[in-house]
């Protein structure tokens, strides 16, 4: 068997195997999952909490992730946010400052300035400025739903939980692209709450993540993390043992990329981050004393970058030399390749089934993820979209991550 | 929705040999599936060369009856040509198959060949006796690698000739084949695989061989008997005379 036949099956088991462990993991948890408690909650009970808006040049979003956050059911005096303007050069801070002046009887709203400075100092400003247990954080390009923040506060009732993720949706889609979001993000969905169950998770995202403040205080506050502060923190909370968790019922709406730039440049951040995270927690890799994270799922997600971009490498060099020859042929013989039909020649090599097999899985994911997030199986309407084309964009910004990860040169927020 | 499901980080072990297993065999069935419709295809094209030994036994004994039966009898368009064009086809795609068991393919090619070969002498004497003029075109291909797109090419120009011309025979073998009467054939029209006497691909025509990659143009002026040959309507039927 050839080298590249023999990656190619290497890489597929991985991947296989990646995706069937989640699915084994989430039938295993579910039997003997530890739920917490869905009964309503004394409200002097509840911890206090603040959540930080952090804006840069976000004029014409910063309103309605505000009035969704003013629109939250919990108890006003146990709730404050923080918006942190990062140096915008819009009118972010006056928007702002109009709902400090105009919410007396809502929960407290307080905004702030500062030089821009990324949103790690933001964060880390609003950090200096609150008193509350909680402390969470909310990109102005989301909005919560009404109940999102109870759900995720009664999972604090846990002491060894520092941080809880929401369940993010990918806000009224409108391009193609968004609607392949769609379908990814319900993947994530799946994803993010099995890696919780699993005590996995490396990621605490910007929408809506909320953390034991004290926590953060005694980690030292955010870092810049390489663009990706979210991550970093993730998996300092790991390194310090703590447990995240992930409420799929608080919903998150989050305004995606429309066009294939700003996905692209959001994505190659995305990556290089991660990459680079997970060069400087590298001594997490295969280390049993963080568990799942160590032994299979940082691997594991390593490993799919390096899949990713094999397998779009693979295909584009063998289609090339394949369009070359047909090229070729048609020019000398003046022929043009007619396709054959019939049962006979339908392709049943185990290369293809094995294919199948992975996309079946990520399929089945896809709907698990759906009934976690929605309480409904069905996909969504760009599913298809999503299993043909998604993988042949996402090698490319896992490429520009790679390289620039390699050469260290950094990345840009916008 | 989902409740949160809050656990420790613990690997369980258990859960990674389930998951090994499952996957392991996710693969196991992949590679069977594969080999079973292999199998049903060489199946098929066993069964398409029995049926095409029967055909070609029954011409053999129309041919002996000949003496008392008219030659309208015994049509010049009998359904060899497509049914060994086609088997040729299947032969030279599951050639292109990594997954398919090599000795099977080359036994089924060694057959084929002699079908190819007791065809062509059965249309001769058919011809022969019945006054017909079919044109006949042998050629021959390597697989080793010498002759990579020179004879892919070829088996186009061919392919698209015979769906432009159906009474046209044309008969394929790979030179390499270690088949006695293919070498006979080949030492009797005295092909050379290799320059400077010859090369793959050759085309025998007329008894005479002409070597390396015949146009489509080429060989109509080769053979000016093909405008005598009636045109096919349509040329959509996937025949072939190999290697595609």
């Amino acid at each position: 068997m050839e080298a590249g036949i023999l990656i190619t099956y290497t890489l597929l088991f991985v991947s296989l195997y990646f995706e069937v462990f989640l699915l084994v993991s989430f039938l295993e948890k579910r039997s003997q999952r530890r739920m917490i408690g869905a009964a309503e909650r004394n409200e002097a009970t509840l911890p206090s909490v603040a959540v930080v808006v952090p804006c840069f040049n976000e004029e014409k979003s910063v309103a309605g992730t505000l009035r969704s956050l003013l629109a939250l059911r919990y108890p006003a005096e146990k709730f404050e946010i923080l918006v942190v303007d990062d140096g915008s050069h819009d009118a972010t801070y006056f928007v702002a400052r109009e709902f400090e002046s105009n919410a007396p009887a809502a929960p407290a709203v307080r905004v702030f300035r500062k030089e821009n400075g990324g949103k790690h100092t933001a964060m880390n400003l609003a950090l200096a400025n609150t008193k509350a247990e909680l402390i969470g954080c909310l990109d102005a390009d989301s909005i919560v739903e009404a109940d999102a923040l109870m759900r995720i506060a009664r999972v604090f009732d846990d002491a060894q939980v520092a941080a809880v993720t929401p369940g993010i949706h990918v806000r009224k889609p409108q391009t193609l692209l968004q609607h392949m979001q769609k379908v990814e993000y319900r993947l994530s969905i799946f994803n993010r709450f099995m890696l919780a169950a699993l005590g996995s998770a490396f990621i605490t995202p910007g929408p809506f993540s909320v953390f034991r403040a004290g926590v953060v205080r005694e980690l030292g506050g955010w870092r810049h993390g390489h663009s990706t502060e979210d991550m970093e923190m993730a998996l300092r909370i790991q390194k310090a043992g703590h447990l995240i968790a992930n409420a799929p019922g608080a919903v998150v709406h989050t305004t995606a990329p429309r066009t294939f730039r700003t996905l692209f440049r959001q994505r190659t951040r995305w990556t290089y981050g991660f990459l680079r995270n997970a060069f400087d927690y590298r001594y997490m890799l295969a280390n049993r004393q963080y568990g799942n994270l160590g032994l299979i799922v940082m691997p594991l997600a390593l490993i799919s970058v390096g899949t990713g971009i094999y397998f779009f490498i693979r295909t584009l060099f063998f289609g090339a030399i394949s369009l070359a020859k047909e090229f070729a042929r048609i020019q000398s013989t003046g022929i043009f390749p007619e396709p054959h039909f019939g049962l006979f020649y339908v392709n049943t090599s185990a290369l293809w089934f094995l294919v199948v097999a992975a996309v079946a899985m990520v399929l089945i994911l896809i709907c698990l993820g759906s009934l976690i997030g929605t309480g409904r199986r069905r996909p969504p309407l760009g599913t298809p979209l999503f299993l043909l084309f998604y993988s042949f964009l996402a090698p490319l910004w896992l490429s520009a991550a790679l390289v620039r990860a390699i050469l260290r040169t950094g990345v840009n927020w916008r | 929705m989902e409740e949160p499901i809050v656990s420790t980080r613990t690997a369980r072990w258990s859960s990674y040999a389930i998951a090994f297993v499952i996957t392991a065999l996710i693969f196991a069935t992949a590679f069977y599936a594969s080999t079973y419709f292999s199998n049903r295809r060489i199946a098929d094209i066993r069964a398409t060369q029995d049926e095409i030994s029967t055909d070609i036994l029954s011409l053999e004994t129309q041919f002996d009856l000949l003496e008392e039966h008219s030659c309208a009898d015994i049509a010049e368009n009998t359904i060899l040509p497509s049914a060994l064009s086609s088997l040729g086809s299947q032969l030279s795609y599951m050639e292109s198959q990594r997954s398919t068991n090599l000795a099977e393919l080359t036994r089924l090619k060694s057959l084929y060949s002699l079908l190819e070969i007791k065809d062509y002498l059965l249309m001769k004497q058919v011809a022969g006796k019945c006054n017909l003029k079919p044109v006949f075109i042998l050629y021959f291909y390597s697989n080793k690698g010498d002759c990579t797109t020179a004879c892919e090419n070829q088996g186009y120009v061919l392919t698209s000739l015979s769906e432009t011309y159906p009474q046209l025979r044309i008969y394929s073998f790979d030179y390499n084949l270690n088949v006695s009467a293919l070498q006979t054939l080949i030492s009797i029209n005295d092909v050379e695989a290799t320059p400077p006497a010859g090369g793959l691909p050759a085309l025998v025509i007329n008894n005479k061989t002409y070597y390396g990659l015949k146009t489509t143009a080429d060989i109509e002026k080769i053979l000016p008997q093909l405008a005598t040959l009636q045109k096919s309507a349509t040329s959509t039927s996937a025949t072939s005379t190999k290697k595609k």
